[in-house]
C-alpha cells in the first residue's frame, strides 16, 4: 500500500508538471506579429550562419516573425514526408532542389507564379540556371536559396614546396601534379573521399557524374529512362577515378568524407574536391595557404555537380494569400541578404548580391562564384535517389577494388536501368 | 584460506580490474574528448589526456542551446513512460503467469509480435493515427507508443511465475478476490522486477530518438537525444562538442540509474529472505 | 492456480489495459502497414492496387537478399557473443568478489547511452585515421585498420560496439536469475567435492534455462531489428556491405518513396522472425512454461 501510495504521489506531481508544460504550449494567440513557422536542415556550423540570418529578419520586422525548427539533414526528409501525409507541414521549408520532385507531383508544394506576379517578387534578380531548375511542368515551385557545386580546393604552399607553378587543366597534368607533390612533399596527391563510413560520402559519384557531362555526356538519357554513361565518357571517367587510387596511388583507397576533409584542413593534401560548403570550415584553419575554384574541365569542358538549397511553401487548403504574401517577404529576405549565408561557403543565387561589395569581401567566396555557371543539377526523375545512393555503392566497390572498368559499367547500367524501370 | 588460493583471489582480482578498466575506457575517452578542443581531437599529434582542458563545449552546449529545457522534457516523457508501462504491463504479466484464460497463448504471441515488426514501417500509420487524435507535436505522442513493452512483461510474467501459489491460495481461502490478491500480495511482492522494467523503460523512453523527432514540430519539445542530434553539423563532424552533448545527455539516466539501484538490491534481498 | 470457473473473465480482465494501448498504437498501424503492403503507394499520391506485385518484386531483388543476409551475420556473430558475455558478466557480479559491485555497475552503463552517443563514440574510435585504436595499435608498429572501411572488419566493428552497448542488459537479466538459485545447492555440491567450474556448469546453467531462453528469443528479435548503429557507422558500406534489412526497408520507404514496396520487405521479415522464435521456443522453452 506504500508504494501505491508514493505512486500516486508522483503522479499528482506529474499532473502539475503537465500543466506546466500545458501553459507553456498555449501562447497566446492574441494580436502581435504574424508568424511564419518553418523547418530547415541546418545544424552545426551552416546551422548558425542561416540562425543568424533568421535573427536579423525578427530584428529588422515588427509586423512578421518567422520561427524556425531545425532537423538534422539525415532525418529531415522523414519527418517532412510524414508531416505532408498528414497535412501538417509549416509555412515555409527548406527542400533540396534534387528533393523537390518527391513533393511536386502530389501537389504538395504551392505553385508560386501568381503570387510572385501580385507581389513584385524580384525574379529577374535571381540567376537563371538554379531558379529554372525549381519549374516543373511550367511552373515554378521554389526559389533557391543557393547553389552549392563541388569545386576544387588546393593548398597553394605544397605547390610551392613541389616546384608546381600553375593549376593543372587536364586530367593528366592533374594526375602528373599528384605525383609530384607525393614525390617532392611526401604528402597526398589528390584527395577524393571513396567510402561511406560514418558519413555517406558521395563525392566520387559527384566526380564521376561531372567528367562525364565534361565530356558533353549526360548521366541518363534525355527522357531520363535509361542510363546513358556506359559508353566512351563513362569509360574514361571511371578509369581515371580508378587509376588515382590503384595505378598511381594519388589516392588513398577507403578515405573516408571526414579524414578527406582533415586531411587538407591540417596541410596534408594538395588537390581536394568537395562541395563549396567545405569553405567555412577550411577557413577557420589557421596557416592554411589555400585556394578555391570550380573544378577545371579535366576531360573537356567546365562542369560540376551541383545541388542547391531552395525554399518552397506548401500547398494548403483556403491558403491565405496575405499569408502567401508574408511568406514571400521572408523568402525575398533570407535570399536578398545571400553574403551572410555565403558565409558557410554556398554561392548565392541572386544576381545583387553576387556583385555586392559584402560578397566580395568574403575571402573565397569570388573565386569560385562562377562554378554557378557550369554547375550541373542531377536529372529530374523521382529515380534519382535510389540511383545516385546504388551507383555509389558500386563505384565504391570499383575504385576500391579495381574492378575492370567495362565490367563497372555494365554491371551499373544494368542496375540502373532496373531501379528506373520500378518507378 | 590457504595461500595458493589466496594468490589466486589476488590474480583473479587484479585481472578482473583490467577488464572493468578496459570496459570502462571508452566512456572516458567520451568525456576526455568532450574537455579537448576540437583542434586537438583530430590533429596529427595524438594526445591522450586533454592538453589544454576546456569547459568550452559545455559552455557552447548550454549556451547555443536549450538543452536543460530538452532534458526536462525528456525526464517527462520518461517518467510517464515509466509509470504508465507499469500500470499497463503488469496486470497482464500477472494474467500470462499466474491466470489460465482461453487465449492466452494467442494473446502471449499477439504481444511478442509487437516487438518483431520493424517500427520503419509503423511509422506513417501511426503518425496519421496521432495526427487524427491531435496529439502531434504533444507530449503525449512520445510516450504513449512505448508503454506497451514486451520485454517489461515478460521480465515480470517471470518474476510472478516465481512467486509460490501458496500465497495466493491462502489469501483467495481468506476471500479476497483477484484484484485484491493482485494488488495486496503480488504487488509487493514484485518490487524487484518493477524495479527493473521501471529503469528499462525509462531508458528506453529517454533514448528514443527517430519516433520523438518526427513527432516534435518545436525546437522547445524536443527531448534530449533529438536535440543534442542537431549538434552534429550539416557536413563534417565535430566530435568534441557532440560528445559533450552526450555525456550532458546521459547525466540525468546515470543519477535515475544509481538511484533506483539501491532499490534493487534492497529488492532482492528482501526476496533471499523470504526465498 | 486459485480455483474458480472466473479464469477467463479475470485473464482478459487483467489484460484489458494493455490491450487498449496495444490496439490503439500497435495492431492499428500493423495492420494499416500489412495492407499497404499489396499497395503501390509513394505515401503522397493516392495508393495504387498491386496485389501481390511488391512480394513477387522481392524474391528477385538481390538487394533484399544481400540486406537480409547481413543482418543474419549480425544476428549470428551477437546473439551467442551477448549470451556468453552477459553470462560471464552476471557470474562475476553473483561471485564473491570485492569488485562485484563495480562490475555491475560498469557492464550496465553503457546501456544507458543512446543509439546514436555509442555509435558515434565508436564511430570516432574506430576511425582510420585519428581514432584511439588505431592509435593505439600503432605504437606496437600495427599499420592502421580501415575498422570501418574494410570489408572485412566492417560488420566486426559495428558487433563490437554492440557487445560493449547491450551486453550489460543481458548481465541484468542473468544475475537475477542466478540469485534466485537457492544458495543451499551450491553447498551441499561443494560438500560433495564440486569445483567452480562444475559448479557452473551442472547448476548454474542449468537452472538458469529459462532466463538463458527468454534472453535468446529477446536477443535474437532485437538483433534481427538492427538498424541504427551500422547505419550511424558505417552508413551500410563499404559499398554497401554491411546494409542492414532494416537500413534497406527504411530507405525504401523513405528515400526512395516505395512505401508498399517497404512494407511488403518488413512483413517478409516478420515472419521470418515469427518463425524463428516460434521455432525456438517450442525447441526450448516449453519446459520452462510449466
Amino acid at each position: 500500500m506504500k508504494s501505491l501510495k508514493r505512486i500516486a504521489i508522483v503522479m499528482l506531481v506529474l499532473c502539475c508538471m503537465t500543466s506546466l508544460f500545458a501553459q507553456g504550449a498555449s501562447e497566446a494567440k492574441t494580436s502581435g506579429p504574424r508568424i511564419v513557422t518553418f523547418w530547415s536542415l541546418f545544424t552545426g556550423g551552416d546551422g548558425e550562419f542561416f540562425d543568424a540570418i533568421i535573427d536579423e529578419f525578427n530584428k529588422t520586422h515588427t509586423d512578421i516573425q518567422l520561427k524556425n525548427d531545425t532537423v538534422k539533414f539525415d532525418d529531415y526528409y522523414t519527418k517532412l514526408t510524414a508531416a505532408f501525409a498528414a497535412g501538417n507541414a509549416p509555412d515555409m521549408i527548406v527542400c533540396h532542389q534534387g528533393n523537390l520532385l518527391n513533393y511536386v507531383p502530389s501537389g504538395q508544394l504551392l505553385a508560386l507564379d501568381e503570387y510572385l506576379k501580385a507581389d513584385n517578387f524580384p525574379v529577374s534578380d535571381f540567376v537563371a540556371a538554379p531558379y529554372d531548375a525549381c519549374r516543373f511542368d511550367g511552373k515554378q515551385y521554389a526559389i533557391p536559396l543557393d547553389v552549392h557545386p563541388i569545386i576544387m580546393y588546393v593548398n597553394m604552399d605544397l605547390l610551392e614546396k613541389a616546384g608546381i607553378k600553375e593549376i593543372p587543366q587536364t586530367m593528366d597534368e592533374l594526375i602528373a601534379d599528384g605525383l609530384k607533390i607525393q614525390e617532392k612533399t611526401g604528402k597526398m596527391g589528390i584527395d577524393i573521399d571513396n567510402t561511406t563510413a560514418v558519413y555517406k560520402a558521395y563525392t566520387l559519384t559527384r566526380l564521376f557524374f561531372s567528367f562525364i557531362y565534361q565530356q558533353g555526356g549526360t548521366f541518363l538519357t534525355a527522357d531520363n529512362k535509361a542510363a546513358n554513361f556506359n559508353n566512351q565518357y563513362g569509360y574514361k571517367a571511371l578509369q581515371a577515378l580508378q587509376d588515382m587510387v590503384q595505378k598511381y596511388k594519388t589516392t588513398p583507397a577507403g578515405l573516408d568524407y571526414d579524414t578527406a576533409m582533415n586531411e587538407f584542413k591540417l596541410g596534408d593534401a594538395a588537390f581536394y574536391f568537395n562541395g563549396v560548403w567545405a569553405t567555412g570550415t577550411l577557413e577557420q584553419q589557421a596557416g592554411l595557404n589555400f585556394i578555391a575554384i570550380p573544378v577545371p574541365g579535366f576531360m573537356g569542358k567546365p562542369a560540376a555537380w551541383s545541388g542547391s538549397h531552395t525554399l518552397a511553401i506548401p500547398a494548403k487548403a483556403n491558403i491565405d494569400p496575405e499569408h502567401v504574401k508574408d511568406i514571400l517577404t521572408a523568402i525575398d529576405f533570407i535570399t536578398g541578404h545571400g553574403e551572410m549565408w555565403a558565409k558557410a561557403g554556398h554561392v548565392p543565387t541572386r544576381i545583387s548580391v553576387q556583385n555586392s561589395k559584402a560578397f566580395a569581401d568574403l575571402p573565397y567566396r569570388k573565386g569560385y562564384a562562377d562554378s554557378a555557371a557550369s554547375a550541373v543539377a542531377p536529372p529530374t526523375t523521382a529515380a534519382w535517389d535510389e540511383i545516385y545512393g546504388t551507383c555509389s555503392d558500386l563505384l565504391e566497390y570499383a575504385v576500391v577494388n579495381g574492378q575492370p572498368i567495362q565490367e563497372a559499367l555494365d554491371l551499373m547500367e544494368t542496375t540502373v536501368n532496373k531501379i528506373i524501370a520500378t518507378y | 584460506m590457504n595461500s595458493t588460493s589466496k594468490t589466486k583471489r589476488i590474480i583473479y582480482a587484479f585481472l578482473l580490474s583490467l577488464l572493468l578498466l578496459l570496459w570502462f575506457f571508452p566512456f572516458v575517452w567520451m568525456v576526455f574528448t568532450s574537455l579537448k578542443i576540437e583542434n586537438e581531437v583530430v590533429t596529427k599529434v595524438f594526445h591522450f589526456f586533454p592538453q589544454n582542458p576546456t569547459l568550452a563545449n559545455y559552455i557552447k552546449a548550454f549556451s547555443s542551446s536549450k538543452i536543460l529545457r530538452w532534458m526536462l522534457n525528456s525526464a517527462f516523457t520518461s517518467a510517464m513512460a515509466m509509470i504508465l508501462t507499469l500500470v499497463v504491463d503488469a496486470p497482464i504479466a500477472y494474467a500470462f503467469a499466474k491466470i489460465r484464460f482461453k487465449g492466452r497463448n494467442i494473446l502471449f504471441w499477439a504481444v511478442m509480435a509487437g516487438m518483431m515488426v520493424p517500427f520503419q514501417v509503423l511509422i506513417i500509420p501511426l503518425y496519421l493515427q496521432f495526427n487524427s487524435y491531435g496529439l502531434i507535436n504533444t507530449m503525449s505522442a512520445v510516450y504513449l507508443p512505448r508503454i506497451a513493452l514486451p520485454i517489461g512483461i515478460f521480465i515480470m510474467k517471470q518474476f510472478f511465475e516465481g512467486i509460490p501459489d501458496a500465497l495466493e491460495e491462502a489469501a483467495f481461502i481468506d476471500g479476497a478476490s483477484r484484484f485484491r490478491i493482485f494488488s495486496s500480495v503480488i504487488l509487493p511482492l514484485g518490487k524487484t522486477a518493477f524495479a527493473t522494467v521501471t529503469i528499462l523503460s525509462f531508458i528506453n523512453c529517454w533514448n528514443d530518438f527517430l519516433w520523438p523527432l518526427i513527432v516534435m514540430n518545436d525546437t522547445d519539445k524536443y527531448t534530449i537525444t533529438v536535440g543534442i542530434a542537431n549538434f552534429q553539423g550539416t557536413h563534417g563532424t565535430q566530435y568534441s562538442l557532440i560528445m559533450s552533448g552526450a555525456v550532458i545527455a546521459c547525466i540525468p539516466q546515470f543519477i535515475f540509474y544509481l538511484f533506483f539501484r539501491k532499490k534493487i538490491i534492497a529488492g532482492i534481498a528482501m526476496t533471499g529472505i523470504k526465498g | 492456480m486459485i480455483p474458480g470457473n472466473k479464469d477467463n473473465r479475470d485473464g482478459w480482465l487483467f489484460s484489458i489495459p494493455f490491450l487498449l494501448v496495444f490496439v490503439l498504437f500497435m495492431l492499428y498501424p500493423l495492420v494499416y502497414g500489412f495492407v499497404i503492403s499489396f499497395f503501390k503507394w509513394n505515401v503522397l499520391s493516392d495508393k495504387v492496387f498491386a496485389g501481390f506485385q511488391n512480394y513477387i518484386s522481392l524474391f528477385s531483388d538481390e538487394k533484399f537478399y544481400t540486406s537480409l543476409w547481413h543482418t543474419v551475420e549480425f544476428v549470428l556473430i551477437t546473439t551467442p557473443v551477448l549470451l556468453v558475455i552477459g553470462f560471464l558478466m552476471a557470474l562475476i557480479t553473483t561471485s564473491k568478489s570485492p569488485l562485484k559491485k563495480v562490475a555491475e555497475n560498469v557492464f550496465f552503463i553503457p546501456y544507458i547511452f543512446s543509439m546514436t552517443v555509442v555509435s558515434t563514440l565508436w564511430a570516432w574510435i574506430f576511425q582510420k585515421q585519428y581514432g584511439l585504436l588505431n592509435k593505439v595499435i600503432g605504437l606496437v608498429g600495427i599499420q592502421p585498420v580501415g575498422w570501418l572501411t574494410d570489408p572485412n572488419w566492417a560488420m566486426w566493428s559495428v558487433c563490437i560496439a554492440t557487445f560493449w552497448w547491450t551486453a550489460g542488459f543481458n548481465m541484468i537479466l542473468m544475475s537475477a536469475g542466478i540469485k534466485q538459485i537457492s544458495s543451499e545447492i551450491y553447498e551441499s555440491a561443494m560438500i560433495d567435492g564440486a569445483n567452480y567450474r562444475q559448479s557452473v556448469f551442472r547448476i548454474t546453467i542449468p537452472l538458469l534455462k529459462p532466463t538463458i531462453v527468454l534472453c535468446l528469443i529477446l536477443q535474437i528479435i532485437a538483433s534481427f531489428n538492427v538498424f541504427g548503429q551500422v547505419y550511424v557507422m558505417t552508413g551500410g558500406g563499404p559499398f554497401g556491405k554491411t546494409r542492414t534489412i532494416i537500413q534497406y526497408i527504411y530507405e525504401t520507404g523513405f528515400s526512395y518513396f516505395k512505401m508498399g514496396y517497404s512494407a511488403a520487405m518488413s512483413y517478409i521479415l516478420f515472419f521470418i522472425i515469427m518463425i524463428v522464435s516460434v521455432v525456438q521456443y517450442i525447441s526450448l522453452g516449453r519446459k520452462s512454461n510449466e
